[in-house]
């Protein structure tokens, strides 16, 4: 065994061959809170990989007439002034692998978990231009959110980009993570980016990813609120490599970037401390590229390209419910609809806490399936009328029968959009409830008891009528044969109360 | 609008070009003067510096340093003296020898920003790299 082992490394020494090539190096001149300025480096190129004498990595963000400017990843502690830099001639990028699903990583693609190191030989730029318009094909396919308020009325579809946005504490990240469970067998590959949030609250949403068994289908990145700035402003760009690189081999991904509020506010200040000039709100100039650049690059290719797609879901965090500063009108603009979470609705008991009016969905009806898009329809409407009438909802008695039953029905559409978390819902049975409650078939039933009546109506569905749900599941539609085994299913359940 | 110290080094070498030791003197004195009135006595130094440079640079000299184990001899330093004439394609070289023993063998070239890295140590790091 020893001689082997001898012969291996001498093996390995013989082949081994020193070249010297030509590298280009700089000095530090000033250091400061995760930015370098360095000295020489006159051939560095924007967002190079730049290495100092301890091992530690920056990258090029600034690029001046006799000095760079660069971003320090990780402990920026051990580096002075008048320590050495050499570049690269690497753009930055991170190592990409099938091993990282159901692993929590850092924006460098290394695990922080506990758990082995992560190892690959493949490696994807952080920054890349999207897709064009060649490559592209429109939203044609459903994300199933498993909210029924979500997937009947603001539908997300593959490649789609829907914002999330509203005040703390409102329930963002829990639409997001309620998602995420429900693609489970859903042939989706889920990545959560953390950017700077409390390293308490990811590893509650990991350990609620892993009891729903979530995880096998979900990467976590994370950059938490300790780590530096520059962590948090890769993070999602990190987030967007690892997704394209499943995208390129046409697997569909989700990617929830959580939230784009403290990315911002992490880019504004490593711009600020770059000496760039501050523009509103002291953001730079280049805040809303920053922005739409990240979030072009979800999309969903043509069969000719691969087929695959980037869905992307990127939380915006409101102050007091003004969806009109600076960030959020940016993002908005960006992206293809909104989700709109109002803390009013949430404390009124509705959760999830969705603003139907001012949510929108620009592609998703696209990407809705025939019997959705039949039903929702309808939801849709009764739930506009009551919105209107519901002012008027308090003079009960002085109302004529056609207003008052519109009231009733409304009150029962609020009822049933109602969901808990953690628990997405299968779009057959989203269909069949939706179905049954604008038919009428809830009429007669009070409201505090509709929680109830559903729940013992998909179990019903469930255990005794399984047929109806796995026809609308494989038909994806409602034809007259399926509505009409709806309808005795129905009334079969509502003789058994 | 502000003026940088590489404008003003570059003036300073316009105004010194092809004059004699005398002229130059007064240009100098007045050069500081004009520096005294812009405020800008306080970055005399790095426009020395920036001067040296660029003065460098149109006269084809180069500063050049080699860092070695031990001193090196003179028919050592010719040699590399030469390997830069060469290479840069300047007139006149300014080499200066470093003794650093941690580098064990081998020398390292340092012209500004570029380096040359033929150390032991180096190499040494290189096949680390490769082993693990």
């Amino acid at each position: 065994m020893k001689n082997y082992i001898v012969e291996q490394l001498k093996k390995q020494i013989e082949g081994f061959q020193t070249e010297t090539k030509l590298e280009k190096i700089g000095k530090v001149l000033e250091i400061g809170d995760g930015v370098a300025r360095i000295s020489g480096l006159s051939d560095a190129m924007a967002s190079e990989m730049l290495e100092f004498s301890d091992g530690t990595v920056a990258v090029a963000l600034n690029l001046e007439e006799d000095q760079v400017g660069a971003m320090i990843l990780g402990d920026f502690k051990g580096i002075k002034e008048g320590d050495e830099v050499k570049s690269t001639g690497k753009i930055l990028s991170i190592p990409v692998t099938e091993k990282m699903i159901g692993r929590v990583i850092n924006p460098l693609g290394q695990a922080i978990d506990g758990k082995e190191e992560i190892k690959s030989d493949k490696f994807y730029p952080i920054e890349k231009i999207a897709p064009g318009v060649i490559e592209r094909k429109s939203v044609h396919q459903p994300v199933q959110t498993g909210i029924k308020a979500i997937d009947a009325m603001i539908p997300v579809g593959r490649g789609q980009r829907e914002l999330i946005i509203g005040d703390r504490q409102t329930g963002k990240t829990a639409i997001a993570i309620d998602t995420i469970i429900n693609q489970k067998g859903q042939d989706m590959i889920c990545i959560y980016v953390a950017i700077g949030q409390k390293e308490s609250k990811i590893s509650r949403i990991v350990a609620e990813l892993e009891k729903n068994g979530a995880m096998d289908h979900t990467i976590v990145i994370v950059a938490g609120a300790s780590d530096s700035a520059a962590f948090s402003f890769i993070s999602p760009y990190s987030g967007a490599a690892i997704g394209e690189y499943f995208m390129d081999q046409g697997k569909d991904v989700l990617i929830v970037y959580d939230d784009l509020s403290k990315h911002a506010w992490a880019y504004r200040q490593i711009s600020l401390i770059l000496k760039r000039p501050p523009g509103r709100e002291a953001y730079p100039g280049d805040i809303f590229y920053l922005h739409s650049r990240l979030l072009e690059r979800s999309a969903k290719l043509d069969e000719k390209f691969g087929g695959g797609s980037i869905t992307a879901l990127p939380i915006i965090e409101t102050q007091a419910g003004d969806v009109s500063a600076y960030i959020p009108t940016n993002v908005i603009s960006i992206t293809d609809g909104q989700i709109y979470l109002e803390a009013d609705l949430f404390y009124k008991g509705i959760r999830p806490a969705l603003n139907v009016g001012l949510s929108v969905s620009r592609v998703g009806s696209a990407a809705q399936i025939k019997a959705m898009k039949k039903v929702a329809g309808k939801l849709r409407l009764d739930l506009a009328q009551f919105r209107e009438l519901e002012a008027f909802a308090q003079f009960g008695s002085d109302l004529d029968e056609k207003t008052r039953a519109q009231i009733e029905r409304g009150k029962r559409t609020v009822e049933i959009l109602k969901q808990d978390q953690y628990a997405p819902m299968l779009v057959e049975n989203q269909v069949s409830i939706i179905y049954a409650l604008i038919n009428g078939f809830l009429d007669d039933v009070a409201v505090e008891k509709i929680s109830q009546w559903e729940a013992d109506f998909h179990k019903f569905m469930k255990s005794s009528k399984k047929e109806v749900l796995e026809k609308i599941a494989t038909q994806k539609e409602l034809n007259d044969e399926i509505v009409a085994d709806l309808n005795k299913a129905i009334e079969e359940y509502k003789n058994t109360i | 609008m502000k003026i940088s110290t590489k404008q003003y080094a570059e003036v300073l070498y316009d105004l010194t070009l092809g004059k004699s030791e005398a002229e130059v003197n007064i240009v100098v004195e007045k050069f500081i003067k004009e520096l005294v009135n812009g405020n800008q006595i306080k970055s005399a130094s790095k426009i020395i510096e920036k001067f040296e440079k660029i003065y460098n640079k149109n006269n084809g000299i180069i500063e050049a340093s080699v860092t070695s184990a031990e001193k090196l001899d003179k028919s050592q330093m010719e040699k590399i003296e030469k390997y830069l004439l060469d290479k840069y394609k300047a007139k006149q070289v300014v080499l200066n020898n470093e003794v650093k023993p941690e580098i064990k063998g081998g020398i390292i070239l340092r012209v500004e920003d570029e380096i040359l890295d033929g150390s032991i140590l180096n190499q040494l790091r290189s096949l680390k790299s490769k082993l693990i």
